[in-house]
């Protein structure tokens, strides 16, 4: 049954023109994995029966017990094109076999990071849209970020089905629904101007935006229609088809095409007359068992029914007619092969965003050349668990040379440095295998331009990396992948029986593999904790390393633990003094808070400790109103020497000053990380160190002096200068029609959460509301809403903000307060704060 | 409770007396310091009688004996002090007050332990309440300044046991007994007691054949054969301190509670000693992660401290990090924080200072038990626990040297990380020497120096040895010999002058700053 096998999946890899790499994203339930099924299904994996009902990527159980995709799953499909639809094809091409390496990704947000990681191995995208819903808020984003990794989109406008069977719609208003649609997706597009990738926008009359039926199997693009149609009126195809979209009207009684609705009741714009109505009449005439009309009408239309496919009734009638009249594989797969870029295309552009070293060396050349005779550079995005336990296949895209079994392969980890040894491995290559559907293949080698997965190597890479060969030590690795969310939902988890315990660590470092975005980790106070990015996600990595990871030893986790921050609202009311130990050195300082998006331009790392001293200050000066040269005294980031925290100078004239700063670092460091309210991190504090008074004898004045008491100075400083705290905040975006809002809005109140956009979709009944939620409020959020709307609101929530709570943590009662003392208890601290009089001292 | 029995005062003498010790220090914790010289008084008395009261034989050789007062005990109060009693040329060392009855290396050791009062009733009530529904054989410990009343305790228990008989036949009861309260070092007495007395076989044992024979802090005690330690409750006598602390991680896999005998009740919620455990593996995971180790001295005095030494540093460097030992007495944040190279300390002492809680240090301190687990790759945390170090001596050096077949995951940073030096510096030392090992380690720093700014932002991996730290990661070297001469000679300024607690001028600055 199956088309096609690995020796001539193999051939075509070397044709570097014939290769497509394509992710498809869209929002959550846009039928991302049903279309994807069509493509499957056109390359002869599974039956074009059940195309549409078995979603062939949704591997794992609880993907198709939940209906959503999960992890973002990669198929190598073999097509033989027809000369004849080739023949309007202008780009290079080795005969008329292709091979396109799709991935199906996810479109809940909690699993962005999958997205992520399929975009970066990808030269192009089908973004899907329903088109009822339109562009919501995760089809922007994934967009955002394909584009920024610079892979080309084409659009699909799904789920057309519903707007026959569903809503009945007039040709005109599902016109105008499928125009507002590319409209606003072509609105994220625009404003990614980039002169090497050109327009990036779609237009359907140029063949890039596609009109798809996933769960019926059938698309079109108006190239099918115009071929139709280009004879039948004289015109050649690119005529028609311009013809077949936006303001163009036929009147088949005077049969003349105008610019202008002429008013006349059979004047139609040419969407309508020659795409919309056909389809519309077949659907019609299907469903309603109207067999005698339905014979002639397909004949004309030139297609054949099987035998057994006329004894169908209804709806299954209806889908084997749409199939074998607009097959949806073709479309697409034309869309993809005409639009969609080859590896050879596609890498002179992406060379500069993906090697991080100079763009002249010889890795780069051969990356931008898509060269198979260069040397070898490959991009690990993911990490596949594999069918014996524990083991991984490292997946990922070959964007130069070629990998074969047995090679030695030099891993560069994400913290790879060039010239240095750390997070540098060499190893061989065990097998490198493709993805046939859910079976793989053993290949001898794989050639740039393809995805490929590796086994042997998952003992050394956690989540990606960059492999070379052995000998390239001067290679520079692949930039690392920038995700869209961040784990800030936590769990703190610990095995049932105490022995377990090993299990548990080994479990915990499978699911850090296996998963892009999740970080296990051990908390101060020896609890582990594995970070998600929200509660979905941490759910089923939960469940995964219950049942996969740790062979279904038990574990007990606790209620999800969101992380706090430390910050503070004012400047110090006074400045504080700590003396050392020995009594001989005092310290001086001041917090204050940083100045508004300070904190977050430290996050986004354009400012940092690595920063050119001089553009830092031109930064701060002109964006922040600092002082130029109080932005040179800066003496660190913290914590972890990069974090949204700092320490200025602001002495004159002090004695030894320079032999203290290291150690006063060490203290910020320290105490950076570890807060006095609740030993959360501190965040957008900048502490100024007003004077030093420092023991003439050196011996006096040594770490040990110094680094307790810039801890405690520290912590003087933040406490005397009204501690807050701030808690993470979502973003949530819901979908309800009208009926639902109420419900919506008194959930979100019951929250803390509040609304600061709604807006009506236009041409449908469903509401966009966009609101604020505390992400400690968010446990259980989903199940409520649904409950009070009767399953009609479905929220996604990605992380926005860090928000101040505005209760005072050092008052008792307050929320704030409450929450310390909650976050102390956890972490096994004193329950009450340490007081101000043990940090500052008195002269 | 009367003076001398408290003190011991006739046992004491007679120690001293009978093993004709001329010389001998008394070594007091600081809350007994008080008592000290009524303790020496009371001493040589008794001396002064046993004396005239000697035979013949004994008279003759006997001289005058001397006693020393040694307070301020170098390390901790809990072990002998064999250095400050070898500063008096001290024969033997009569320790007053808690100990952790740690075997000694070089001096015989008297333990006096002091005796706390409690009500023997009470808290046999207790007991038999406890055992009555643990439902489990019950093994009492307790703290040493119980021990005298404990045979007490066991009397009671015995008798309410047999005026319930019928209910609760089922209970069982066992009592450690402590272990000896003269210590002999091991060259001394081959064949009186031997280098580890809570190991051995305890003869004086009534007849029990002893299955399984335990032992912590001075307590020793034995079970029947084919039981193990999990299969009883624990039952604590004693307050709240390092040698319950002690207790509850060695045998963590137990039921224990606590008699408080000061408030008379029972404690049964030991969440807070559950914490303990998992912190101390945090401080596991912690340490994996190092790359230069520091070993702290925190005895010079129990047997086999040097070899422990030995057996970390070996431990450390075929781990592939760099070991440094320090001898510093009783470590605190201040002395510590002078070492910022140093990523994680191993706190080689008696089981009852080791466990040091280490959270207002900058770098953690860990157990030579924990060091064991972290720095051996394979090793795994099973939930045993081990703090007396001496029974780590024999441990087999694990095998590192092979190459790791696995990354290490680090649980702190969650990801992947490796061990680059165990690779590298590990071979060269093997094969080219130390010189050529340290010109790699100094030409590695050299040239990581130039790239100083971005090494100390680089988060990653931290300095391997002391001399790449302070190149890479201290911006202040020291006097800068290699001053730029062309620059503008700068004028002297006028230091500061006065006291180092208050310098002259400064006493009211921070009101006028706080003015401006």
């Amino acid at each position: 049954m199956v088309k096609f096998t690995a020796e001539e999946l193999r051939r075509i890899m070397d044709m570097k023109h014939n290769i497509r790499n394509m992710s498809v994203i869209a929002h959550v339930d846009h039928g991302k994995s049903t279309l994807t099924d069509s493509l499957v299904a056109a390359a002869g994996i599974i039956a074009q029966e059940v195309a549409g009902d078995v979603r062939m990527t949704d591997t794992r159980a609880d993907e198709a017990e939940r209906g959503i995709t999960i992890k973002s799953t990669g198929i190598s499909l073999y097509y033989e094109m027809s000369e004849k639809s080739l023949k309007q094809y202008k780009g290079q091409r080795d005969g008329n076999e292709y091979l396109i390496n799709l991935i199906d990704s996810p479109g809940h947000v909690d699993f962005s990071s999958e997205v992520t990681a399929a975009l970066r191995i990808t030269d192009g995208a089908l973004v899907v849209v329903d088109c009822v819903e339109g562009v919501c808020v995760q089809t922007e984003t994934v967009l955002r970020q394909a584009l920024g990794e610079r892979i080309r989109p084409v659009l699909t406008v799904n789920k057309m089905d519903r707007c026959f069977l569903e809503l009945q719609v007039d040709g005109e208003e599902a016109y105008q629904t499928f125009q507002r649609v590319i409209e606003n997706a072509n609105v994220i597009m625009a404003t990614y101007e980039d002169p090497l990738l050109g327009d990036v926008q779609v237009y359907p009359e140029k063949g890039t935006v596609a009109f798809s039926a996933g769960l019926h199997g059938w698309a079109f693009t108006l190239t099918n229609f115009a071929k139709m149609y280009a004879s039948k009126f004289g015109v050649d195809e690119s005529k028609m088809m311009e013809r077949l979209w936006g303001e163009n009207f036929f009147d088949p009684a005077t049969k003349k095409w105008t610019t202008k609705n002429t008013g006349s009741a059979t004047c139609k714009r040419g969407f309508v007359q020659f795409c919309y109505e056909p389809i519309k009449q077949v659907i019609n005439t299907c469903m309603n068992d109207q067999k005698d009309k339905l014979w002639p009408m397909l004949s004309k239309l030139g297609i054949q029914m099987k035998s057994d496919e006329k004894e169908l009734m209804g709806k299954p009638l209806m889908k084997r007619v749409m199939q074998t009249w607009l097959p949806a594989a073709d479309a697409l797969l034309e869309m993809m092969i005409f639009h969609l870029p080859s590896p050879a295309t596609a890498q002179k552009y992406r060379v500069e965003n993906l090697y991080e070293g100079p763009l002249d060396d010889q890795y780069a050349t051969a990356i931008r050349n898509c060269d198979p005779e260069g040397p070898l550079m490959l991009y690990v995005s993911k990490m596949i668990p594999a069918s014996d336990k524990g083991r991984f296949f490292a997946f990922g895209r070959v964007f130069a040379g070629k990998v074969s079994t047995g090679v030695k392969v030099r891993i560069m980890g994400p913290n790879y440095v060039p010239g240095e040894k750390k997070d540098l491995y060499v190893k061989n290559v065990q097998r490198t295998v493709i993805w046939m559907g859910k079976r793989q293949e053993t290949v001898e080698d794989v050639p740039c331009g393809n995805t490929v997965a590796l086994v042997g190597l998952d003992q050394f890479i956690t989540k990606n990396a960059t492999l070379t060969n052995e000998k390239e030590v001067d290679a520079h690795p692949i930039r690392a992948m920038k995700f869209s969310v961040s784990p800030v939902v936590r769990v703190a988890v610990q095995c049932k029986v105490a022995s377990d315990l090993p299990k548990l660590v080994e479990g915990l470092k499978r699911l850090a593999k296996s998963d892009p975005m999740v970080v296990c980790s051990i908390e101060e106070s020896g609890e582990h904790i594995i970070a998600g990015a929200g509660e979905l996600h941490l759910e089923i990595c939960l469940k995964d390393l219950q049942d996969d990871f740790m062979g279904g030893a038990e574990i007990i986790k606790s209620d999800p633990v969101v992380s706090f921050r430390e910050t503070v609202l004012e400047k110090s009311c006074r400045i504080v003094m700590s003396k050392s130990p020995n009594k001989h050195n005092r310290l001086y300082m001041e917090a204050r808070p940083m100045e508004e998006g300070l904190a977050e331009a430290i996050d986004d790392g354009r400012i940092g400790p690595r920063d050119d001293p001089k553009v830092r200050s031109k930064i701060l000066a002109e964006e922040f109103g600092w002082d130029k040269d109080l932005a040179k005294k800066i003496w660190c980031f913290g914590p972890e020497t990069t974090g949204p925290n700092m320490v200025v100078d602001m002495c004159k004239g002090v004695q030894y000053l320079n032999e203290i700063k290291d150690s006063v670092v060490a203290g910020f460091q320290w105490a950076s990380k570890e807060g006095a309210l609740c030993e959360e991190n501190m965040r957008g504090i900048c502490y100024e160190v007003c004077d030093v008074v420092l023991h003439a004898d050196a011996i006096h004045r040594g770490g040990g002096q110094v680094i307790p008491t810039a801890r405690r100075v520290i912590y003087a400083s933040q406490l005397t200068a009204k501690p807050r705290l701030l808690e993470p905040v979502y973003m949530v975006e819901i979908q309800a029609p009208e009926q639902a809002l109420g419900g919506i809005y008194s959930v979100l109140n019951q929250k803390r959460g509040h609304v600061f956009e709604e807006m009506q979709r236009p041409g449908t009944p469903l509401y966009n509301i966009k609101a604020y939620l505390p992400v400690i409020e968010s446990f259980g959020f989903s199940s409520t809403l649904r409950a009070a709307t009767s399953g009609q609101a479905f929220p996604q929530c990605v992380f926005d903000h860090w928000d101040m709570m505005m209760s005072d943590p050092l008052e008792a009662g307050t929320q704030a307060s409450t929450l310390v003392a909650d976050i102390r208890k956890r972490k096994g601290l004193k329950e009450q704060m340490t007081p101000l009089s043990e940090f500052e001292d008195k002269l | 409770m009367d003076f001398e029995t408290n003190y011991e005062i006739e046992d004491t003498a007679d120690f001293i007396h009978r093993r004709n010790f001329s010389r001998v220090a008394l070594q007091f914790p600081d809350e007994l310091l008080k008592d000290s010289m009524r303790v020496v008084g009371a001493l040589r008395d008794k001396l002064q009688l046993l004396k005239e009261s000697g035979s013949e034989t004994q008279r003759d050789g006997a001289k005058e004996v001397r006693l020393f007062v040694m307070a301020d005990a170098t390390y901790g109060s809990c072990c002998v002090d064999e250095v400050g009693a070898s500063h008096s040329d001290g024969e033997c060392v009569i320790h007053y007050g808690h100990t952790c009855l740690s075997p000694s290396s070089t001096l015989p050791a008297f333990f006096v332990l002091g005796k706390a009062s409690v009500d023997a009733s009470k808290c046999a009530e207790s007991l038999s309440n406890y055992a009555s529904t643990s439902g489990k054989p019950v093994l009492v410990l307790y703290g040493l300044e119980y021990a005298h009343a404990i045979s007490h305790i066991q009397d009671v228990v015995v008798s309410v046991l047999s005026s319930l008989n019928a209910s609760t036949s089922t209970c069982e009861y066992h009592f450690a007994d402590v272990a000896s309260r003269v210590t002999d070092p091991p060259k001394l007495c081959e064949n009186s007691e031997n280098l580890r007395p809570d190991c051995d076989c305890d003869t004086s044992c009534e007849g029990v054949t002893s299955g399984f024979t335990g032992s912590i802090g001075g307590l020793i005690w034995s079970l029947p054969k084919g039981s193990k330690m999990e299969d009883y409750s624990l039952y604590w006598i004693g307050s709240e301190n390092s040698a319950f602390a002690n207790a509850v991680l060695t045998f963590n896999g137990c039921e224990i509670v606590r008699y408080d005998v000061e408030q008379g009740c029972l404690m049964t919620d030991l969440s807070l000693q559950r914490k303990i455990l998992k912190r101390r593996y945090y401080l596991v995971e912690k340490a994996k992660d190092a790359n230069i180790v520091g070993i702290l001295v925190g005895t010079l005095g129990v047997a086999g401290y040097l070899n422990m030494i030995h057996q970390m540093k070996d431990l450390i460097t075929a781990a592939g990090k760099k070991a440094y030992t320090f001898v510093m007495g009783r470590p605190n944040p201040a002395k510590l924080a002078n070492f910022p190279e140093c990523d994680v300390f191993v706190y080689v002492s008696c089981p009852q200072t080791a466990l040091l809680d280490s959270k207002e240090f900058l770098a953690p301190v860990i157990t030579p038990f924990e060091a064991m687990l972290s720095f051996s790759r394979g090793r795994e945390w099973t939930g045993a626990y081990v703090t007396k170090f001496w029974d780590l001596i024999d441990s087999p050096l694990p095998d590192v040297r092979h190459d790791p077949e696995e990354a290490r995951f680090s649980l702190i940073q969650g990801r992947y990380v490796e061990d680059f030096s165990s690779k590298e510096n590990v071979e060269e030392e093997e094969e080219n020497g130390r010189v050529v090992a340290l010109s790699a380690t100094m030409e590695k720093a050299l040239q990581l120096r130039d790239k100083s700014t971005t090494m100390i932002t680089s988060n990653g991996k931290g300095a391997t040895s002391g001399a790449e730290y302070f190149a890479t990661r201290r911006t202040y070297h020291g006097l800068d010999m290699y001053h730029d001469s062309g620059s503008t000679v700068e004028p002297f300024l006028i230091g500061r002058s006065g006291k180092a607690s208050g310098y002259e001028g400064e006493r009211n600055k921070p009101d006028t700053e706080a003015k401006n």
